[in-house]
C-alpha cells in the first residue's frame, strides 16, 4: 500500500499546485494582457503567446502524468505553421490543441488547489498526530473543548493520526484520478487530428514512392536501352569506316553486323519489358484480364478465381496488379511451393485480393518487398495481412477501397 | 597504327558491360592498346596510378550511387596530378559539370556526350587531342555557353561566322581543326581569331591550347 505508486501519486499531487499554478497564472497573464491590448496587433500576438504557452505546458503536463502516473498518451498532432511571425500568430489562434490546453489549465487550477490541500493536509495531520506522544507535553492540543494530555486522550490522537495516514493514499489516489482523467480528456489526440497526421504521413510516402519509381525508370533506361543503342551506333559507325577504307566486307563487316543486330534486338526486348513495368497495356482491359495474363505467364501454376464484375478505379487496378505480380514473384522465389491461388472478390465499397501458396511459409513484413507493398497499399487507405506460419501455407490478403 | 596516328595506351572506366566491350573493340580495332578496364571510381584510380596511361576514358555515372562518381574521380585524379589526361563522357552534358572539370586547367581534359562515340572518326580525333594535352568540350555545352542572350553586347557584336569560330575555339579545336571543320583556309581562321579577340577585348593567345581557357572563362564557364 505504501509502495512506489503511492509515493509517485503523492509527488504528483504535491507538484500540482506549484506547476499548474505557475503555468496557469502565466498563461492567464498573457491572455489577459493580450485581450486588453487586443485592439493593437501586439495584443493578439500576446494572446497567441499565451495559447502557445498553454500548449507547451500541456506537453509538460503529459510528461508529468507519464512519469508519475504511468499515463501514456500520444501527443496530439498540431499543424506546424509556415515560417513568418504573422502566420505563427494566426495559426496559433486557430489551433484547437492550444485552446484545449488552455481550457485544461483553467479547469485544473481549482483541482490542483484541492488536491494539494487534501494531500498536504492529510499527510501533515496524520504525521503530526501519529507522533503526538512525542511532543504532547510541549504543545498539548485541544479537541472539542478537551485538552488531550492524558494517556488515553494522547492515544486517541495517535489513533486518529494513524487513520489519517492510512486513508491518505486512497484520498490522494482519488483526487489524482480526477486530474488524470482531465489530462486524458483534454491533452490527448483527437480522432480528427490523428486522421490529419496519418494522411500527411501517407501523402509524404506516396510522393516519395512516385519519386523513387521515376528514378528507377530513368536508371533502367540509362543502363539498358541507352547503353545498347549507343553501342549499336558505335558499331555501325565502325562498319561504315571500315567500308570506306575498303576493308574486306565478309570478314570484319559480318562480325560487326551480327553484333549490331543482336544489340538492336535486345534493346527492343529491354524497352518492351521496361514499358510493361511502367504500365502493362493489358490493364486497360481490366484487372481480371491482367491477372489472367499474369497467371498464364507464371512459372508456377496459378489457380485464378475472380468473382468481381465491376471495375474499380484505374489507380486501384494498377496497385492490385503490381501487388499480385510481386506476391507471385515472391512465391516463386522464396516459397518452394508448387501451386499458387489468386482470388479477387469484393463488395460495394472494397476489394479483396488474396494470394496463397503451398510453400514453406515464414514470410514476414520485414522483407523489403512486402514492406514496400504495404506502403503502396496504405497510400489508398488499404490494408495488408499476412498469415505465414513456418511450414506454410502462406496467405497474403490485401484489402483496398474501390476508389482511391 | 591504322590511320598513321600514335598508338595510345588507354584506360576505360565504364560500368555497363555492353558499352565497355564496344569501346574496347573500337579502340583495339584502331590499333590502340586498352591497358585496363575499370567499373567504378576506385578501380579507375588504381588503374591510372598503376598503368599511367596516355589517356583515360571515363563515364560520369558509375556505382555505387550512379550519379557522378566518374566525374568526381576524374577531378580528384587531376587535383593530384594535372598531367593526367582524361576524357569524361556522359549521357547528358551540363555546364556545371564542365565547369568543375575545367576548374584546374583545360590541358588534357575532355567532356563529351556519349552519343559522340557514334561518330567514330570524331571521337578518335577527340581522344587523340586530349592525349596530346589539348581540350575537348562537347558542342552541346558550347552552344549553351555561346548563346548571345547570355552575354554582354560584345558577343552579339560578332558576326555569325565569328561566332561559329568562337564556338569551335571553345570546343578546344586548333586553328587547323577549325579550318577543316569550316572548309576554309587556316590563314582565314587566323584572321577571324584575331578579330574576335579584338572585339572581345582579350589579349591574343599564341598558344592554341591556352586560349581555350581564356575563351571559356570569357563565356562564364
Amino acid at each position: 500500500m505504501f509502495g512506489l505508486r503511492t509515493w509517485s501519486e503523492l509527488l504528483y499531487a504535491m507538484t500540482d499546485l506549484p506547476v499548474v499554478g505557475a503555468a496557469t497564472l502565466s498563461m492567464l497573464l498573457a491572455l489577459a494582457l493580450g485581450l486588453t491590448l487586443s485592439v493593437t496587433g501586439v495584443g493578439l500576438a500576446l494572446f497567441a503567446a499565451g495559447l502557445a504557452l498553454a500548449r507547451e505546458i500541456g506537453g509538460l503536463e503529459r510528461a508529468r502524468a507519464r512519469r508519475l502516473l504511468g499515463l501514456h498518451l500520444d501527443p496530439p498532432a498540431w499543424p506546424r505553421p509556415a515560417p513568418g511571425f504573422l502566420r505563427w500568430v494566426g495559426s496559433t489562434l486557430a489551433d484547437g490543441v492550444a485552446w484545449r490546453a488552455a481550457l485544461y489549465l483553467l479547469l485544473r487550477l481549482p483541482l490542483a488547489f484541492m488536491t494539494w490541500v487534501l494531500a498536504a493536509g492529510l499527510w501533515a495531520v496524520g504525521l503530526a498526530d501519529l507522533t503526538y506522544p512525542a511532543w504532547s507535553h510541549l504543545y498539548p492540543q485541544s479537541w472539542a473543548g478537551m485538552t488531550m494530555d492524558t494517556p488515553p486522550r494522547v492515544l486517541e490522537v495517535t489513533a486518529a493520526g494513524a487513520l489519517a495516514l492510512l486513508a491518505a493514499p486512497w484520498v490522494v489516489r482519488g483526487a489524482v484520478r480526477l486530474s488524470r482523467a482531465l489530462v486524458g480528456f483534454l491533452l490527448g489526440p483527437t480522432a480528427l487530428s490523428e486522421r490529419v497526421r496519418t494522411l500527411e504521413e501517407r501523402r509524404g510516402r506516396a510522393v516519395e514512392d512516385s519519386e523513387a519509381a521515376l528514378r528507377r525508370i530513368e536508371r533502367d533506361l540509362h543502363d539498358g536501352p541507352q547503353a545498347r543503342l549507343t553501342t549499336l551506333a558505335m558499331d555501325i559507325g565502325r562498319a561504315r569506316e571500315a567500308l570506306a577504307e575498303g576493308a574486306d566486307p565478309s570478314g570484319l563487316l559480318d562480325q560487326l553486323l551480327e553484333i549490331s543486330h543482336q544489340n538492336a534486338r535486345e534493346a527492343l526486348v529491354e524497352l518492351r519489358n521496361l514499358a510493361r513495368g511502367i504500365h502493362p497495356p493489358i490493364l486497360d482491359s481490366g484487372l481480371a484480364a491482367a491477372l489472367e495474363t499474369l497467371a498464364t505467364q507464371s512459372a508456377l501454376p496459378v489457380d485464378l478465381d475472380v468473382s468481381d464484375a465491376d471495375r474499380p478505379s484505374p489507380a486501384i487496378e494498377t496497385i492490385l496488379y503490381f501487388c499480385a505480380a510481386e506476391l507471385l514473384a515472391n512465391a516463386l522465389k522464396h516459397s518452394g511451393g508448387r501451386r499458387v491461388r489468386i482470388s479477387l472478390s469484393g463488395d460495394d465499397t472494397s476489394l479483396l485480393l488474396r494470394v496463397e501458396d503451398d510453400g514453406v511459409g515464414g514470410a514476414t513484413m520485414a522483407g523489403g518487398g512486402l514492406c514496400g507493398l504495404e506502403d503502396r497499399v496504405r497510400t489508398v487507405d488499404g490494408r495488408v495481412a499476412i498469415r505465414s506460419p513456418r511450414g506454410g501455407p502462406t496467405v497474403v490478403t490485401i484489402e483496398v477501397p474501390r476508389h482511391a | 597504327m591504322r590511320d598513321g596516328g600514335e598508338q595510345l595506351r588507354v584506360v576505360i572506366a565504364e560500368d555497363s558491360v555492353i558499352l565497355r566491350d564496344g569501346l574496347v573493340r573500337l579502340l583495339t580495332d584502331r590499333g590502340h592498346l586498352v591497358v585496363a578496364e575499370a567499373t567504378n571510381g576506385d578501380e579507375l584510380r588504381e588503374a591510372v596510378m598503376g598503368h599511367r596511361p596516355d589517356v583515360a576514358v571515363v563515364d560520369v555515372r558509375m556505382p555505387p550511387t550512379h550519379t557522378d562518381e566518374g566525374l568526381r574521380a576524374a577531378i580528384a585524379l587531376r587535383d593530384d596530378d594535372p598531367r593526367v589526361r582524361i576524357l569524361v563522357f556522359s549521357q547528358y552534358v551540363e555546364t556545371r559539370s564542365a565547369r568543375l572539370l575545367l576548374a584546374h586547367g583545360a590541358e588534357g581534359v575532355g567532356y563529351l556526350l556519349k552519343d559522340r562515340v557514334a561518330e567514330v572518326g570524331e571521337f578518335l580525333e577527340a581522344l587523340a587531342r586530349v592525349a596530346a594535352g589539348g581540350t575537348v568540350l562537347d558542342p552541346e555545352v558550347v552552344s549553351q555557353l555561346v548563346r548571345a542572350d547570355h552575354h554582354s553586347s560584345s558577343v552579339s557584336a560578332l558576326t555569325a561566322r565569328e561566332r561559329e569560330v568562337l564556338a569551335l575555339m571553345a570546343e578546344g579545336r586548333s586553328n587547323a581543326g577549325i579550318a577543316r571543320a569550316l572548309f576554309v583556309s587556316e590563314g582565314a581562321i587566323e584572321k577571324y581569331v584575331t578579330a574576335i579577340f579584338a572585339k572581345l577585348d582579350l589579349p591574343p593567345y599564341p598558344d592554341d591550347h591556352r586560349r581555350v581557357l581564356a575563351v571559356l572563362r570569357y563565356l562564364d564557364i
